[in-house]
């Protein structure tokens, strides 16, 4: 039994060094940073400041507004993506002509880079030349995210939503694909109509794969950078400068490190919130099904 | 029949670059100066423009060829660079040999202390070709300079952001009647703010009227850091604020602390630039530095300011330029008073931009770095690089014929900076630039898409670059 234990260790060591060498450490040395006025370009090098970066955290105008606008964005893009793939999800039990051809397109978006997804939305939405603004003016639509915030914002959600669906249809239809037959025979036995049975049998069985997938979509649409980068870099002024947007950019190009951890951990530890809530839903939900 | 193709393509290149590099004035120095570094290789990083790719696809293999130093460059995005070099020569790692000096960033690297000193390898003949010939240098070198004079990067590129116009459309006499009608004087280069108002209103309501895609003003408006760099280095200056509203004695911005960011001018300037974006087109707060240049090659714009390292396609490259012949360059307008004072160099008029090759003290192959500075910014090449690159950092480089033919492709560009070249200036130094770029960039790309006044915007905007400078102790 020891042998067998020491084999363990020894099987393990590799990828538990891995993971603490790319994974703790790093956390260890932003927790260290956080404490520290320290930003590339200062005078007065590394300052030890106390927690003096939370409690400016918390006052600071601007991460809040990105805050607040990134939490909007998560929300949006969830409530919109989460029904939609299960609608799509649930049509695509049913057999009609073309269905294969349809469920390969739709999976395409996802297997595009996040960068190319910006690139291609930058030309899809040009105000100058793009397909977007040209046939909403001929239905009388100024559309132009350069100047509207609202539409700057709402292209972003439409392009997320437009990138990531396929994703939720494919994971609701993976765990359709799983549910139990027997409710079913049970329940045309007992004469419930479609909706009853959507109702009373698949969303309740369906309940710890979408409480999955709503985790895992939270985690994406929260750390969303790339496609909005590409798209909007954060503007027109603060309209799509979400908190992840807003982050890079301290670390990047203000280069203030000391803040800029500080900032880093609240949102870890906002994120591990969010998450132990979720998981708590979703083991409930597993124990209930 | 491919193969051959490829193969004809692969000995054309060749023959061009052997072409390019037949004049090397001392070959057998470059070889016995680079003996002790043979097999070395050196790796160095730039921003993706033309000077640059020339230097990579070019410069490098034939240094190469030459020394058997081998040379990797990654030419990459302008952000991307910075993030690279700075986090390189900060964390020490020794990653680049050599690296790319923007003149804005000249400031900040030498306050950080991370580049050498290379007047020792410039004192040094064994390392320092013969014919090197610093003086020759424009006076673009001097800020890459510190107080007590010593050299911390070689130019290779420098390049002005002036005035553009499309002389087709300025020369056109139904064109001159119309704009004379409407405001009573001849249609001419624009020396006043109001004159270059008008002459973009004009084009722009011209153009609606008689059905063509033409405007007349385009900027680079994008909540991007290059919209900040546009009011510092363009607007303000020839409105009469300079060094980006900062006072450099006590480096503060605020009126109330001797700067002039929030100052009347500064406001109004604003408000101005922000009120003319109507006549640019309806993209224009989506461009940057590069689709604000991309867009006058389209052929749409009757007049801007643009960063001159696009000139060069822009006068030569067909495939990506439609104003081939059509352009001029010229002095920006200004407002009363700043030529004056421009000109009695207590001002400056617009940007005078560019970049040198520099060493971190982190460098692990610095000599051998240092002979490859030396040979991309060799004399008897810089005709032809300023052919590849648009680029002239050298005196000699304007008295060559291959310049002469340039410049009257491209609008009397190099006679405008050889002759007036001295109304501009670089960024001021300000080692904290880059945060302040991107706290300027924060308020001003609110103001531009209307979230508050410009008032507002540069009242907090000098009031939190007060507090910036104060945390990183200026």
């Amino acid at each position: 039994m020891k042998g067998n234990k020491k084999q363990v260790w020894g099987l393990i060591s590799p990828t538990l060094a891995l993971m603490i060498a790319i994974g703790v450490i790093p956390v260890i040395y932003i927790i260290y940073l956080s404490v520290f006025r320290y930003s590339v370009f200062a005078r007065t090098g590394m300052t030890y400041i106390g927690f003096d970066n939370y409690r400016n955290l918390m006052f600071d105008s601007e991460f809040l507004s990105s805050l607040r606008l990134g939490l909007s964005f998560v929300f949006f893009c969830c409530i919109i993506e989460i029904p939609l793939g299960l609608l799509i999800a649930n049509l695509l039990t049913y057999e009609f002509k073309g269905k294969g051809i349809f469920r390969t397109i739709m999976a395409l978006p996802l297997a595009m880079a996040p960068v190319s997804i910006g690139s291609m939305w930058v030309l899809l939405t040009n105000p100058d030349v793009g397909p977007l603004p040209y046939f909403l003016g001929k239905v009388g639509v100024e559309y132009n995210i350069g100047v509207n915030a609202t539409q700057a914002f709402a292209t972003t959600v439409f392009m997320d939503v437009w990138h990531w669906t396929p994703f939720v249809i494919l994971t609701f239809m993976a765990g359709l694909a799983s549910l139990p037959k027997d409710p079913y025979e049970a329940s045309l036995v007992d004469g419930a109509n479609r909706w009853q049975t959507f109702r009373y049998i698949t969303l309740p069985l369906l309940r710890p794969v979408i409480l999955t997938t709503l985790f895992i979509r939270i985690m994406d649409t929260f750390r969303i950078f790339d496609e909005v980068w590409m798209l909007t870099s954060g503007g027109p002024g603060t309209a799509t400068r979400f908190v992840s947007i807003h982050l890079v950019r301290e670390v990047l190009r203000s280069m203030n490190y000391g803040y800029s951890s500080a900032m880093s951990l609240f949102l870890l530890y906002l994120t591990i919130v969010i998450c132990w809530l979720l998981l708590t839903f979703i083991s409930a939900a597993q124990e209930e099904s | 029949m491919k193969k051959l193709v490829v193969l004809l393509m692969i000995m054309g290149i060749l023959l061009l670059s052997s072409v390019a590099f037949a004049q090397v004035a001392n070959p057998d120095w470059w070889k016995k100066a680079a003996e002790p570094y043979q097999g070395v290789v050196i790796r160095g990083v730039s921003e993706s423009t033309p000077p640059s790719k020339t230097i990579a696809e070019i410069a490098a293999p034939a240094f190469e060829e030459l020394t058997g130093i081998k040379v990797e460059l990654e030419t990459t995005s302008w952000d991307e660079m910075y993030n690279k070099e700075i986090q390189d020569m900060q964390a020490g790692a020794g990653i680049y040999d050599f690296v790319y000096i923007e003149q804005d960033a000249a400031a900040s690297y030498l306050e950080q202390n991370w580049l050498i000193d290379l007047t020792p390898l410039v004192d040094n003949a064994d390392l320092t070709a013969p014919d090197f010939d610093l003086p020759d240098f424009t006076s673009f070198i001097d800020s890459f300079k510190d107080e007590e004079g010593k050299l911390y990067g070689i130019p290779f590129e420098a390049f002005l952001k002036t005035y553009i116009y499309r002389t087709d459309l300025f020369n056109d006499p139904e064109i001159q009647a119309a704009f004379k009608e409407e405001y009573g004087y001849d249609l001419a280069v624009p020396t006043t703010w109001e004159q270059y108002t008008d002459i973009a209103k004009f084009f722009t309501e011209y153009g609606k009227e008689k059905g063509i895609e033409i405007y007349g003003h385009v900027a680079q408006a994008k909540t991007h850091p290059c919209l900040a760099y546009e009011l510092c280095e363009t607007i303000w200056p020839t409105w009469g604020v300079y060094n980006w509203g900062v006072n450099l004695e006590n480096m503060r911005t605020s009126v109330e602390n001797g700067g002039t960011l929030n100052s009347d001018t500064a406001k109004e300037a604003l408000a101005w630039y922000v009120d003319m974006l109507q006549y640019a087109p309806p993209g224009v707060r989506t461009y940057t530095w590069d689709e604000a240049a991309a867009v006058f090659g389209t052929g749409i714009i009757a007049q801007g300011f643009l960063y001159m390292e696009n000139l060069g396609w822009l006068a030569n490259d067909p495939d990506r330029s439609v104003v081939i012949g059509k352009i001029a360059v010229d002095l920006p307008p200004t407002k009363p008073g700043v030529m004056e004072a421009a000109e009695a160099g207590e001002g400056y008029i617009g940007y005078y931009d560019g970049g040198a090759w520099g060493i971190p003290h982190s460098s692990k192959n610095k000599e051998a770095a240092w002979l490859f500075i030396q040979w991309c910014t060799r004399k008897e090449w810089q005709p032809e690089f300023a052919e590849l690159a648009t680029t002239v950092v050298r005196q000699s480089a304007f008295e060559d014929p291959i310049i002469d033919e340039l410049n009257e492709k491209m609008g009397d560009y190099y006679t405008l900076m050889q002759e007036k070249g001295y109304l501009f200036a670089g960024c001021p130094p300000l080692p904290m630039q880059t945060p302040l770029n991107e706290l300027y960039l924060q308020w001003i790309s609110r103001a531009v898409a209307g979230e508050i006044s410009p008032e507002e915007c540069l009242d907090n905007l000098a009031e939190k670059a007060d507090q910036l400078m104060e945390e990183l102790g200026y």
